[in-house]
């Protein structure tokens, strides 16, 4: 069979199933940045005013989850997490629960590790803001909220927006690892088309091509996305 | 309880077998990127617009695109490549580890390119005018002034690409190599004891980083010329000027 | 005949659908069909394909199509990953496993197994150029369990042993062959484990592997594949004892009404030709099983 059937959109073709591989990559990398950047802030907070023993504790964190390999991390959740659930389940006499899917562990699992690494940036953009913008806060009567809406968001969201570009296109690369759990995003489709058409080289080129376009497509919109949240300071 | 800590112990031995494998990906790779990347940093700044393009393209494609599809597309596509399955060049690419090794050395020399080219623009002018002043042109200049301030101003951004190498060797596992993960992996197959297995070879791995971290730091603070204490005399320019 | 071709239509749609439409009529009067889910991988051909359009063909499938109709089951068929095939059978996710699931006794202690519905061999496969090509006892039907005698059983695979020492074996990872290679083998060759059968075919045409051992209904349609010409079967064809008493459904040990009228199903199809139709069309060979000769493999009650 030539390459262009085999990449049509034809019955023998996998332009559709490719197609899907890269909406699942993108969206496996989206609830994991999302995941990432909940637990992210969390952990930050958590390291700037936490109590003693919690800020110890996110530290651990964050030391475990960037210097364990995002592959053992994946495969600690995939295989660990159904039998942690099956015995939580025994021990407390629920009835067997259901195995997470497989979209679920790998998100969860790229966004664990994402979640170390934005919470340094998180802690890092809170650093940034002049200690004399909370007194003046606080002088004026600010609650946290407030003062968490009106000062840290702001100007946060300015400095960390290129670093979470950066995280972004992690997540991305990070979850072509996912593959190794059987979910059908870009990698796993590509390797899939590999093996059962022995077409590798081919298979592979176009997966990098693909990796390509969404690494690209995203580093320009968060650099739009930078440019408007850096609109009042162009001046 | 205490054959669950013999399982531990059994397992911790099996997998520090596989240390040595892990650490050889990563050696091998670290050197060749470095030395790649440095090579990549000369084409940066070159005058002329083509080597620039092939340092961007370069940086392009392997940042661009997932290790993990690098290294299948050098273990599985290039092996059905006619001229290298059948060429002089099978001898290598028929080895898993090698395969790893080349794919980790084109993609981190890729990032670490980008770590000495953003060093290279943070050296001060001024040292590089005052090295013109003292006569010091070329290869003296880029020995005596540029690389000792581009290696102290890149060594924490350096540091941290290793660390990330050596989670990057964990790939490795995926093309049948026994390295910790793989050995991991292999274990549960016979085991089914995923969290005792998998913890192990995950503290192995942060043993290991901790490890470099510390190297490194260490040659951080050597390097560190508003810390350290004086204890050599600057050398004098002798050379004569060419 | 109309109505068979009616549920086959709906049971290609029936990733998205119950077939409560397409099926209602085939329930009679007498009685109301059981709503049946069945997992299947859909990625294992010719057992069973997914294909593009996200349908699911193969033998299974077809097969299925047949047995529920008989069995008065309102039959959903639904793409699981492997991994989690037992857990969500545990977890009531669904009823019954179709996955070309060997009745091994390693299983049976977790599972009950419907009647075999199909027989297949593991067979060995290396490249035309390999010394390995000229292994001995090509062809001979190996049963673990002790056939033709004994004597030659030992003797076949003493043979075997000779014969790999020193090779590299690819299996895909967690197959039915570890138990099997663990015993026989495992300590005179190496084992390299793929995670899907499609990387462990391209190491085995690129050379990096000597030879791999799978299923015939696997590798043999893969020998017949264009780009596969340089691949030959080779030695002893396997079956029985760790390889197991041939394919069967997975059902949860307590679901007994469901393997009783299943296994009914099961041995008319199979004494009707059914089987063995089907079989020709998707595996090229006859996996018709011999039911009175596996009186065990009557699952429905719990394994001791």
């Amino acid at each position: 069979m030539d390459d262009l059937t085999l990449l049509g959109f034809g019955p023998d073709g996998w332009a559709p199933l490719l197609l899907k591989g890269c909406l699942l990559t993108l969206a496996v990398s989206a609830a994991s940045m999302a995941i990432g950047t909940v637990l992210g802030v969390l952990l930050a907070w958590a390291r700037l005013k936490g109590p003693r023993w919690l800020r110890r504790t996110a530290l651990v964190y964050g030391v475990v989850l960037r210097g364990v390999p995002e592959l053992l991390v994946i495969l600690l959740l995939y295989f660990g997490l159904p039998s942690l659930i099956l015995s939580l389940a025994e021990t407390f006499g629920w009835d067997a629960p259901g195995l997470p899917p497989p979209f679920l562990v790998g998100s969860l699992s790229v966004g664990l590790v994402s979640a170390a690494y934005q919470a340094e940036i998180f802690r890092g953009g809170v650093g940034a803001i002049p200690k004399g913008q909370f007194e003046a806060a606080r002088a004026m009567g600010f609650g946290d909220l407030l003062c968490f809406h009106r000062i840290v968001l702001p100007q946060v969201a300015r400095v960390v927006l290129p670093a979470l570009g950066n995280v972004w296109q992690f997540n991305l690369k990070d979850s072509a690892l996912i593959a190794v759990t059987g979910l059908s995003e870009l990698m796993r489709t590509s390797l899939v088309a590999a093996g059962s058409t022995r077409h590798p080289f081919l298979f592979f080129g176009v997966a990098m091509a693909l990796y390509l376009v969404l690494t690209t497509l995203s580093s320009t919109a968060f650099h739009y996305g930078g440019r408007y949240s850096n609109r009042w300071n162009r001046g | 309880m205490g054959e669950h800590l013999t399982f531990i112990g059994s397992v911790t031995a099996q997998l520090v077998r596989a240390v040595p494998v892990t650490l050889l990906i990563l050696a091998v790779s670290g050197v060749c990127a470095t030395v790649l990347a440095t090579g990549l940093t000369v084409l940066s700044v070159a005058r002329s617009p083509l080597p620039r393009l092939i340092q961007r393209t370069w940086t392009f494609l392997f940042r661009g695109t997932p290790l993990i599809l690098q290294i299948f597309m050098i273990y599985y596509g290039f092996a059905m490549v006619p001229w290298i399955r059948h060429g002089m060049l099978w001898a290598a690419f028929r080895d898993p580890v090698f395969c790893t090794c080349l794919a980790m050395t084109c993609c981190c020399s890729a990032y670490i390119a980008e770590i000495f080219r953003g060093a290279l623009a943070a050296v001060p002018r001024g040292e590089i005018e005052a090295g013109r002043a003292c006569g010091m042109t070329g290869f003296m200049l880029l020995r005596r002034v540029i690389a000792p301030s581009l290696i102290r101003i890149a060594l924490p951004s350096y540091s941290n690409e290793i660390i990330m190498m050596t989670k990057s060797t964990s790939l490795a596992s995926t093309i049948t190599v026994l390295d910790i993960t793989g050995v991991a992996q292999q274990v549960i197959a016979h085991s089914y004891r995923t969290l005792d297995v998998f913890c192990a070879a995950a503290a192995l791995y942060l043993l290991i980083n901790a490890g470099l971290s510390a190297l490194l730091a260490a040659l951080e603070r050597r390097l560190d010329v508003d810390r350290a204490v004086p204890s050599i005399s600057v050398p004098p320019v002798v050379e004569p000027l060419s | 005949m109309r109505r068979l071709s009616r549920a086959g239509i709906g049971f290609g749609l029936a990733v998205a659908l119950p077939l409560s439409a397409a099926w209602g009529g085939a329930a009679g009067a007498e009685e109301l069909p059981r709503a049946v889910v069945i997992g299947t991988e859909g990625a294992f051909p010719p057992w069973n394909i997914t294909r593009p359009d996200g349908t699911l063909i193969g033998f299974e499938p077809d097969l299925l199509q047949i047995l529920c109709q008989r069995a008065n089951l309102r039959c959903q068929l639904v793409a699981q990953d492997w991994d989690g095939m037992i857990g969500a059978l545990q977890a009531h996710k669904i009823d019954v496993i179709a996955d070309a699931l060997q009745i091994t006794p390693a299983r049976k202690a977790v599972l009950a197994f419907s009647l075999p519905y199909a027989i297949t061999t593991g067979v060995f496969v290396t490249q035309k150029d390999s010394p390995l090509a000229r292994m001995d006892n090509r062809g001979l039907v190996l049963d673990l369990d002790a056939s033709p005698t004994p004597e030659r059983q030992t003797q076949a695979l003493a043979a075997l042993r000779e014969e790999l020492r020193g090779k590299t074996l690819g299996v895909a990872i967690s197959s039915t062959y570890d138990a099997f290679l663990d015993k026989y083998l495992a300590d005179v060759i190496t084992v390299k484990s793929y995670r899907t059968m499609g990387e462990r075919d391209l190491d085995l045409l690129s050379g990096r592997i000597d030879l791999t051992l799978d299923d015939t209904t696997y590798l043999r349609p893969l020998l017949a594949a264009p780009d596969a010409q340089d691949l030959v079967l080779v030695g002893p064809e396997l079956i029985g004892g760790e390889l197991g008493a041939g394919e069967g459904f997975g059902l949860r040990k307590d679901d007994t009404a469901l393997a009783e009228r299943l296994n009914a199903a099961i041995r008319s199809a199979v004494e009707d030709g059914t089987v063995r139709r089907l079989s020709l069309k998707w595996f090229k060979a006859d996996a018709t099983p011999t039911l009175e000769a596996h009186p065990g493999a009557a699952a429905g009650r719990p394994q001791p």
